[in-house]
């Protein structure tokens, strides 16, 4: 196993080599460095443990095209996160690129605190709508004007799950058939699903990111052909007979299968994410999870002995309800986990420059953006970035991964999605302490439509 | 002849208007650096406060901030979420508080006697206040884990059915008033600084009179430490009233299952910096200056019915 892993280490470098050694771009022109002159920027973000290397890696990528700017890679803890984001974007000395998320930027953007990208593209001569996939560059467009450009993927969030095929072996079910649609996903969940005196010892799948109801109920229900809001995102639409449908059968799910949402949470709570070695599904503990692409660099770093057998793991698109003949598998792009890296206002002209110059680096080119995402192991909004056959070798899956960013459906969200969101999670959970779907849900949508329409008439 | 001593007679101090005057300067100079702190600290962002409250300031330049008069006021009485977390927050100062109190002066009481190895159990009584509060509130979400964690493991142990502490919505308050006693030293050691404060004599009046244990507490103790206990009460209540840290760690800012634990600060800050309402926030941190206010103001009016000062 050890000469399979140091063989295995050796062909991921010489896989990348290409990729890491000249500085290259996705595009052939590029910034114009600031002018030349002797800059240093602040870069805020939470690329923060084994990505905080990369980053620096691709600082000194830039810098070999760009030694003129001095970027300090400020990485920021987790905690407290949005307040530090909002305070500094406000402040009068702020950092000079920062790490938000898509809510944010469209709320920044709204109070003029960031700075449209649009005459730096153009200065630049860059055309980044044919450079990103267009849900990827348009997620990042508020009010006609681009404010930033995407990195990581805002697509394949949802629309994968990982699971455990060992466990799929165990309970007598095919790892090569994993379930394609709700009704095999609840044979499965059956099949795996195994309790004790505390709870759930083994879970067969865990349909619920047990901490954000509201994304967890949007996944599904892009699954069963419902829209949270209308295409203009003026109307809400989450309380259509699909979305009751939807939040019945999560319920029904969580509490026939899984022994309801606070065993559910009992079960998750030990473990929070990949990141740590005692995650149920490299134990043979939770057979199915629905997973973002951050997943497999997660899954390498945590479990490399997994990750590189791919008779232990797979990757599958997420179930739809075949009982609706218009659903299918989706997956919800730019809802909850879609960044980008805004330019504060209240700055200099030249960090102004070369914050742009180091952004338009960090997104498109192959040694910016491409390497830092391949190195995680997963997509890059950079559609060019994404073709490179290395991709191939190194995840087995990578046709699925691919496959769950064609099927991604693109949200439109207003600064107010954060207290949507709230709305939503409260009626969904709600539902799961025994209220009914259509009420809470028509309830819901009567407050979000109400923040809708004011944020309308306002804007 | 015998000789006279000279005494000298220090003259009389008188002190001159200009030198009185110079004197006050070099007061008002001591307290300068206090007073331009508590100007530029205290009285500017309360004042600001205010005035963010009765606008729709949301965040940015505060030059973008529309006034909007008691409109944010208003809309508290119609937001669920303000009452449920201002009904969780008195639940939790109603339980966390007196427990907390009743906690700090009984061990404050043991520890107290003389008895061996005693600066080792006030050190390790007092060791909890200064650890730092997110390094404490993960390691009680991992002892309160429903499956892994030691509380249930235990009570598995002696024949009781594991609880669900933290994601059942009928015991997360609960959970939090019991984390919340972990740090009772800070004012155990105010305990204990005024029991040693109690004069030897006292208790040897009530050993002649024939009294206990339980006369010496009744009867000197407790009356005596009726402004320690009034202190310990006030600071403890505002303190609890601004519970925020723990339950944000434990239950993530909407306060777990059903909002059990959503509380006041966890309300006031989700609309600061979540949804950017800055301006509702404001107001709903003035309205808890004023709960805070009127509560504190109707401790120190009942005080004088129950705390003994010693001159009266």
């Amino acid at each position: 196993m050890k000469e399979k892993l140091v063989f295995l280490g050796l062909a991921l470098i010489v896989m990348l080599s290409p990729v890491v050694s000249p500085p290259a771009r996705a595009q052939a022109q590029g910034p114009d460095c600031a002018g030349g002159q002797e800059v240093t920027i602040t870069f805020m973000n939470w690329w923060g443990a084994t990505r905080e290397p990369l980053m620096n890696q691709v600082i000194a990528n830039f810098n070999e095209i760009c030694p003129n700017i001095t970027v300090v890679n400020a990485v920021q803890s987790w905690d407290g996160r949005e307040q530090l984001v909002a305070t500094a974007v406000a402040s009068n000395e702020p950092p000079n690129l920062i790490m938000t998320s898509r809510t944010e930027t469209y709320q920044f953007a709204y109070q003029g605190l960031i700075e449209p990208i649009g005459s730096f593209v153009e200065a630049s001569g860059i055309d980044p709508w044919s450079i990103f996939y267009e849900s990827e560059i348009g997620n990042q467009v508020f009010d006609g004007e681009l404010y930033t450009m995407p990195l990581p993927t805002a697509g394949g969030i949802s629309g994968l799950y990982l699971y455990n095929k060992e466990m799929f072996r165990q309970a007598g079910l095919d790892p090569d058939d994993p379930p394609e649609t709700w009704q095999e996903l609840e044979a499965a969940t059956a099949a795996m699903t195994e309790l004790d005196a505390f709870g759930i010892a083994k879970l067969g799948a865990n349909i619920l990111l047990v901490n954000d109801l509201s994304s967890s109920f949007v996944y599904w229900l892009y699954t069963n052909d419902g829209q949270l809001y209308s295409d203009d995102g003026r109307t809400v639409l989450f309380n259509s007979p699909q979305g009751v449908e939807t939040l019945e059968w999560m319920v029904n799910f969580v509490n026939e299968y899984s022994d309801g949402l606070e065993a559910v949470r009992d079960f998750m709570a030990g473990a929070p994410d990949l990141t740590t070695a005692d995650f149920p599904l490299f134990n043979e503990l939770l057979a199915i999870e629905f997973v973002n692409v951050s997943a497999f660099g997660h899954l390498e770093n945590t479990d490399p002995e997994m990750w590189a057998d791919p008779e232990m793991w797979g990757v599958a698109l997420r179930p739809y309800n075949a009982d609706n003949p218009n659903a299918k598998s989706a997956g919800v792009s730019g809802l909850a986990f879609s960044w980008g890296y805004t330019i504060p206002v209240n700055q200099p002209q030249e960090t102004k420059d070369a914050a742009y110059a180091f952004l338009e680096f960090l997104a498109t080119a192959v040694d910016g953006g491409c390497y830092f995402l391949f190195e995680q192991g997963r997509p890059s909004p950079v559609m060019a970035c994404n073709e490179d056959p290395a991709y191939y070798d190194a995840n087995p899956y990578w046709d699925v991964v691919l496959e769950s960013l064609e099927i991604d459906v693109s949200v439109s969200i207003t600064p107010v999605q954060g207290q949507i969101n709230d709305i939503l999670s409260r009626a969904v959970e709600e539902a799961f302490y025994g209220a009914d779907a259509q009420t809470v849900l028509d309830r819901a949508a009567e407050e979000a439509q109400a923040l809708l329409d004011e944020f309308w008439s306002e804007s | 002849m015998a000789s006279v001593q000279k005494r000298e007679i220090a003259p009389s101090v008188s002190v001159t208007q200009p030198a009185r005057k110079r004197q006050r300067w070099i007061g008002y100079l001591f307290i300068l650096p206090w007073f331009v702190s508590m100007i530029w600290f205290d009285a500017i962002p309360f004042g600001m406060n205010l005035y963010l409250g009765m606008t729709d300031y949301s965040v940015g330049p505060i030059e973008q901030a529309n006034w909007i008069g008691l409109e944010n006021f208003e809309r508290m009485l119609d937001d669920d979420l303000f009452r449920q977390s201002l009904a969780n927050t008195i639940y939790y100062i109603v339980f966390s508080v007196p427990l907390t109190l009743i906690l700090a002066f009984s061990i404050a009481l043991l520890l107290n006697t003389r008895i061996r190895f005693l600066g080792l159990f006030r050190t390790v009584y007092y060791i909890p206040s200064i650890i730092p509060v997110v390094a404490a509130s993960i390691i009680f979400l991992w002892m309160f884990n429903a499956r892994a964690g030691a509380i249930n493991q235990i009570l598995y142990a002696i024949g009781i059915d594991p609880i669900r502490w933290l994601t059942n919505p009928d015991y997360t308050k609960i959970t939090l008033v019991i984390i919340s006693l972990w740090g009772f030293g800070a004012q155990m050691i105010v305990f204990l600084a005024a029991l040693q404060g109690i004069p030897e004599q006292l208790y040897e009046a009530v050993a002649i009179d024939g009294g206990g244990l339980r006369a010496r507490l009744r009867h000197i103790v407790i009356p005596l430490m009726t402004p320690t206990i009034f202190f310990n009460l006030l600071v403890g209540l505002i303190a609890s009233f601004q519970v925020f840290t723990t339950a944000y760690i434990i239950l993530g800012p909407n306060g777990g299952p059903l909002q059990s634990g959503l509380f006041y600060m966890m309300h006031t800050y989700n609309n600061a910096f979540r949804y950017f309402e800055m301006g509702y926030a404001s107001a709903m941190s003035f309205v808890l200056f004023l709960i805070i206010l009127a509560f504190t103001l109707l401790m120190i009016w009942t005080s004088n019915r129950w705390v003994y000062y010693g001159d009266e």
